[in-house]
């Protein structure tokens, strides 16, 4: 045959022939295969191929968005926003939009297991075997610890009591992203400044200019779709198109939103914000408070960078404004000296006086279960939890809703505190690398399927407490780690069953509401229990109709005396390095396909992390798009590609957090590179780690790595088809 | 290709392409035949039985009536009735002296296992069918699915392809004295913009 | 007006407003790609992994420019514009088209792919000037359970086939059958496709052109508004609002 028919043509004939196959028969068989399958008892409310909607609360991050998830024959098929819940009023954002790649993550977690430390073979158990692990726990209270996720929901609610109960030490509460937003940091400037700790509520909206030091309010910065609303309504603008003047060395996606993007050096935003008070304040009423009368404005300029008349022209604008506001952003906060910069920030508000005033500063409503303001633990807290697990007082660490091991800057040593802890409770829905390093992982349900509310802590004036509920059922033999904790309990019994003398889940949720039932001034009002929690799953949540802001006081914040100064960068790099969470994956979105394959915004960059560089910076180094380099501080190193763009001022680079995963399943493992690695351990006033004030190396590696972008493929194909 | 064309005038070359050409239209026709046979099913459901009772058959498949799909009763839905039947009830009979079928059905109950039944009408993946606007237009079931009170279980009783439809989109969209009987220039336009709709590629397929 | 080498517009669609319209304001777009998560959700868009991304074979349906001007610190942005198919009045893809499977809608004024159709030749990619449409390279994995979210109402696609945004269809019939159904016309902001659903700035405005009264058609002819790469004479539907940098506009 070779000899009379060449090996292409005979495959061509055979193509032809595989074709035609194809299109006649394509239509038809495959269709017989296919199944119907019926409910065997039909959900109420539920029309056969009709859609159903659940109301919940979105789990991806803290901010605690309310969520409508279209569900169809018991599968969740969309999310939408709740458009009557006061966070996001029916808008979400992207990684809301991709928690369905968490509840059918192909890498979840299925059933309760044992495993070695760092295998990756779990072995089955049973969820009474787990029930007894966890009851042995907290029989030994005072050697357990918890470390829970960042948001405050009805679990942590439910570990804070059983732990007073039963003598435990109180659990800690953290994410990356209050890392990153310094919330730790923030709250303790309210409380000195206005004599209470609090997330302050920025009311963007009303406000006609804002001026924000590095507060990425558009991409993670504690509530960014309440701050997105805000910002579209401060653009709208009722009398005058509002004016945004983003401070940072790094133009970020607000940066880019921003009218003016002022390039200060990282560290000298305490400089900045003192001389603009002092500026504003002699223009407006002559002369300076004691608070900024010592700084040298010209001085102040310099060191960050700026042109003097550029500082003075924005301090016109801002003592020309009606409504200003000045918000203290977490990339200015993270710096030695950030709860200084933090307190002249929250006083150039007092100064302006836009205290409890539209476009101003409030304090955010309490929760509707408790007074005060819960903060997340703070990197001191979270150091001396590792100090104590290191020095094996603590025999069982139990770990959900955070994964400590990628999130925690590497330099704390957490990892190598897990080691010495004798057992290692992990309840992590995905094999994360806590759950990797753990000896039991107990899977809770996602959060799509999982009953719970949530306390907001801010980014609404409206008291509210959002609602969670499954939308379908369970997918996997997961328990809610509630329900373990309550059987647990029953098992440990004395303290531990007295403290929840609970029968379920529900059950406690619902000893939790009992004080909304017959509340005035509700979305809805229900007499007893049963018509609330109906309502209470209906509208995803209870909240007050009118806004119960507070309005801050700061009688005597001018008055002190403060010699500004800029922070301390630590190590002895030659350039600053910013780490900033990934706008789309945040902390805990790098699983997610579809959130792997959503461009960055600012440099539309997929599947991988990049090192940001100034052109001007990236020729010295003899260095071009895609050309790897070594980045190294005193405490680890990163192998990252180089992006050049040049809105970042040359002598910062800058790289996301998100990526550099070795375990968290096929999406994020070995994929880009983990800058916590590089994250120093230098700790400001408030307890908050300086991450924006590290000082890194960076080396030619001579190898190469091609980032995949967005932006290459349109220019390079419009240029192709325009010939 | 000169090679291709001496090799394609050899006799047992041109016999095997024969062979091939007959198994390639075989296969399409078998395959379209497939789509218009009456598959097996679970349960040998004799609807002749339930539609001469005088049940209405949107109470069965209520989607019918205002969604795309018209739904399949619900276990639930059977035992309602089936669960408290005056014949095997008053006295009882145990389910073992029940028919076959009846038989099955309750084991189906007793083990809260799903019915898979196998559709029997069945448009590609590409088309979206809606029955809802087809009730609205006033159209009965049977114009489609053939009269069920003789029948017991499903049958294809339409050759189901996209030249089927639109027999009936234009037939119901002409501008003829059927329509229009006193050319009434209001209803044209109507039946204009009807037709627009009915005849475009975007109604059934995205 | 540039002249260019294309075919003319056809008289007869010159003024034709078209009938679904999208308004996208420029100006409180953030870029936060909200948009782009909810239209790969809501289409069953498949994720094609970082090799293939990097050839330019990702098959996202509304994707965000911008672009970076000038030097370090004079840099300026271009703005963030989320660019989509345009809904053509007057479409370039379509006359290429040697199968059909790329054809006018008459009833809603939309350009459609028929996936059954299309063979994929990629003409039609080739002609379209907002490169809006994608193709299907290979038969991208969606390893279970993860097919468990797809969207019944909206076809699977496979190897060889052109896709692109159709305006949420599906909704649209959704939408009109539910105003059919009740006897009444379909509300103004009463069809959202999931894009203009999702977005947290509220930029993105989607309605009926051919009613003035609608706040798309409003937005539309403010002095604001511009479409792109207007003088091809495609007539597209969507309308970008432009970004106001100046400090103390009225209103």
């Amino acid at each position: 045959m070779t000899e009379q028919l060449s090996r292409r043509d005979f495959l061509k004939l055979v193509g032809t022939g595989a074709a035609s196959a194809a299109v006649l028969t394509g239509c038809g068989p495959a269709s017989r295969y296919v199944t119907r399958e019926p409910y065997t008892k039909m959900p109420e409310y539920t029309y056969n191929g009709q859609s159903t909607y659940y109301a919940t609360t979105c789990r991806e991050c803290a901010a605690g968005c309310g969520l409508v998830v279209r569900t169809m024959q018991g599968r969740a098929i969309k999310v939408e926003g709740n458009k009557y819940h006061p966070v996001n009023l029916g808008k979400t954002c992207a990684r809301g939009q991709a928690t369905l790649h968490s509840l059918y993550n192909p890498d979840r977690i299925q059933e309760p297991s044992s495993h070695v430390r760092g295998d990756r073979d779990f072995s089955t158990t049973d969820w009474d075997t787990a029930t007894g692990i966890v009851a042995e726990a907290l029989k030994n209270p005072a050697e357990t610890a918890f470390l829970l996720g960042l948001a405050p929901d009805h679990l942590f609610d439910l570990v804070s009591d059983l732990c007073k109960a039963i003598g435990a030490p109180a659990p800690l509460r953290y994410g990356a992203l209050s890392l990153f937003e310094a919330r730790t940091t923030l709250g303790e400037a309210s409380r000195i400044v206005f004599g209470k700790p609090d997330l302050l509520f920025f009311d963007l909206g009303n406000a006609d200019v804002t001026f924000s030091f590095g507060a990425n309010f558009l991409e993670t910065w504690i509530s960014p779709v309440a701050y997105t609303r805000g910002f579209a309504q401060m653009r709208r603008g009722t009398n005058r198109r509002g004016y945004l003047v983003q401070f940072e060395a790094r133009m970020s996606q607000t940066a880019m939103k921003a009218d003016e993007w002022a390039a200060i050096l990282p560290g000298t935003e305490e400089l900045v914000a003192a001389a603009l008070g002092k500026l504003v304040a002699e223009q407006k009423f002559g002369s300076a408070p004691a608070l900024f009368e010592a700084v040298d404005v010209a001085q102040a300029a310099d060191a960050a960078g700026l042109p003097l008349e550029t500082l003075e022209r924005y301090a016109t604008i801002l003592a020309q404004a009606q409504n200003p506001l000045v918000i203290p952003g977490g990339a200015a906060l993270g710096q030695s000296n950030g709860l200084e910069i933090a307190q002249v920030i929250l006083s150039l508000n007092a100064l302006l006086g836009n205290l409890g005033k539209p476009g101003g500063v409030y304090h955010s409503p309490a929760s509707p279960l408790t007074n005060s303001y819960r903060r997340p633990a703070s990197i001191k807290e979270i150091s001396a939890l590792i100090e104590k697990l290191n020095s094996g007082k603590i025999k069982t660490l139990i770990v959900h809703g955070v994964n400590p091991v990628f999130e925690l800057p590497t330099s704390l040593g957490f990892e190598a505190a897990l080691a010495k802890v004798p057992t290692v409770i992990s309840l992590a829905s995905f094999p994360d690398e806590t759950a990797i390093l753990a000896d039991y992982v107990f899977p809770d349900h996602t959060g799509l399927e999982s009953w719970g509310y949530q306390q907001v802590s801010a980014g609404t004036g409206q008291t509210l407490l959002s609602g969670a509920q499954p939308v379908v059922a369970p997918y996997y033999n997961t328990k809610s780690t509630t329900d373990v904790l309550l059987a647990a309990a029953a098992v440990a019994g004395g303290k531990a069953a007295a403290a929840l003398p609970f029968k379920d889940e529900i059950e406690f949720i619902q000893g939790k509401l009992a004080g909304l039932v017959g509340a005035e001034g509700g979305f809805f009002n229900a007499a007893d229990m049963p018509s609330f929690w109906a309502e209470f799953q209906q509208f995803g949540g209870w909240w007050k109709n009118d806004p119960s802001l507070g309005t801050p006081s700061a009688a005597s914040a001018l008055e002190k005396k403060l010699t500004p100064a800029a922070a301390q960068p630590e190590g002895d790099g030659e350039f600053h390095l910013l780490v900033f969470p990934s706008p789309i994956l945040a902390e805990a979105g790098a699983n997610k396909p579809w959130l792997q394959e959503t461009p960055d915004p600012t440099t539309t960059v997929m599947w991988n992390s990049w090192l940001e560089m100034n052109p001007v910076t990236a020729e010295e180094l003899g260095l071009t798009d895609d050309d790897v380099v070594r980045v190294s501080s005193a405490f680890g190193e990163v192998e990252v590609s180089v992006y050049k763009v040049p809105a970042i001022r040359p002598e910062v680079v800058a790289i996301p957090f998100g990526q550099g995963h070795t375990a968290y399943g096929r999406y994020a493992e070995n994929r880009g590179a983990n800058p916590g690695k590089l994250l120093g351990a230098q700790i400001n006033a408030a307890g908050d780690l300086a991450f924006a004030g590290v000082k890194v190396k960076i080396e030619k590696t001579g190898k190469k790595r091609p980032l995949s972008r967005l932006e290459g493929r349109t220019r390079l194909e419009a240029a192709e088809n325009k010939g | 290709m000169t090679k291709l064309l001496e090799y394609l005038k050899k006799p047992g070359v041109q016999i095997l392409l024969l062979i091939g050409f007959l198994t390639v239209i075989s296969a399409g026709v078998w395959g379209f035949y497939q789509t218009q046979t009456s598959p097996e099913q679970p349960i040998l459901f004799p609807h002749n039985i339930h539609v001469n009772f005088q049940i209405p058959c949107l109470y069965c498949h209520p989607g019918a009536l205002r969604q795309a799909s018209a739904g399949l009763p619900t276990e639930q839905k059977c035992w309602a009735c089936h669960g408290q039947l005056k014949k095997y009830y008053q006295p009882p009979v145990p389910v073992e002296q029940w028919p076959p079928e009846l038989q099955k059905l309750a084991n189906y109950v007793k083990n809260s296992q799903p019915i898979n039944w196998v559709p029997v009408y069945q448009v590609p993946d590409f088309v979206h069918f809606n029955h809802r606007p087809h009730i609205a237009a006033s159209l009965n079931c049977e114009t489609c699915h053939g009269d069920m009170s003789k029948k017991t279980v499903a049958t294809v009783e339409e050759t189901v392809n996209m030249g089927w439809c639109l027999k009936c989109h234009r037939a119901k969209t002409e501008n003829n004295l059927q329509n229009n009987p006193n050319n009434d220039p209001a209803i044209t336009t109507q039946l204009s913009e009807k037709r627009t709709k009915l005849l475009d590629c975007g109604t059934c397929h995205y | 007006m540039a002249k260019h080498n294309i075919p003319e517009v056809k008289a007869d669609l010159e003024n034709t407003t078209g009938i679904w319209g999208m308004a996208i304001d420029q100006d409180l777009c953030t870029g936060c790609q909200a948009c782009v998560a909810a239209c790969a959700m809501e289409n069953n868009i498949a994720f094609v992994g970082e090799t293939d991304a990097g050839y330019g074979r990702s098959l996202h349906w509304l994707r965000i420019e911008h672009a970076f001007e000038g030097e370090f610190p004079e840099v300026q942005t271009s703005g963030f514009q989320p660019v989509l198919c345009q809904q053509c009045g007057n479409a370039p893809c379509e006359p290429v088209c040697p199968v059909f499977a790329s054809v006018h809608s008459q009833a809603q004024d939309l350009n459609l792919q028929v996936y059954n159709r299309c063979v994929g030749t990629r003409y039609c990619a080739n002609n379209c000037p907002y490169v809006a449409r994608v193709f299907n390279m290979r038969d991208y994995d969606r390893p279970e359970p993860l097919s468990n979210q797809l969207n019944p109402d909206v076809t699977v696609r496979r190897r060889g086939i052109m896709e692109k945004c159709t305006f949420c269809i599906q909704r649209i019939h959704k939408v009109e059958d539910q105003a059919k159904s009740e006897g009444r016309e379909v509300l103004d902001g009463e069809m959202q496709p999931a894009c203009a659903q999702a977005c947290p700035a509220d930029a993105i405005i989607f309605g009926r052109l051919d009613d003035p009264e609608s706040r798309v058609s409003k937005l539309a002819k403010t002095g604001r508004g511009s479409q792109l790469f207007e003088d091809l004479g495609t007539l597209p539907r969507v309308t970008y609002l432009k970004e106001e940098k100046d400090y103390g506009r009225l209103g």
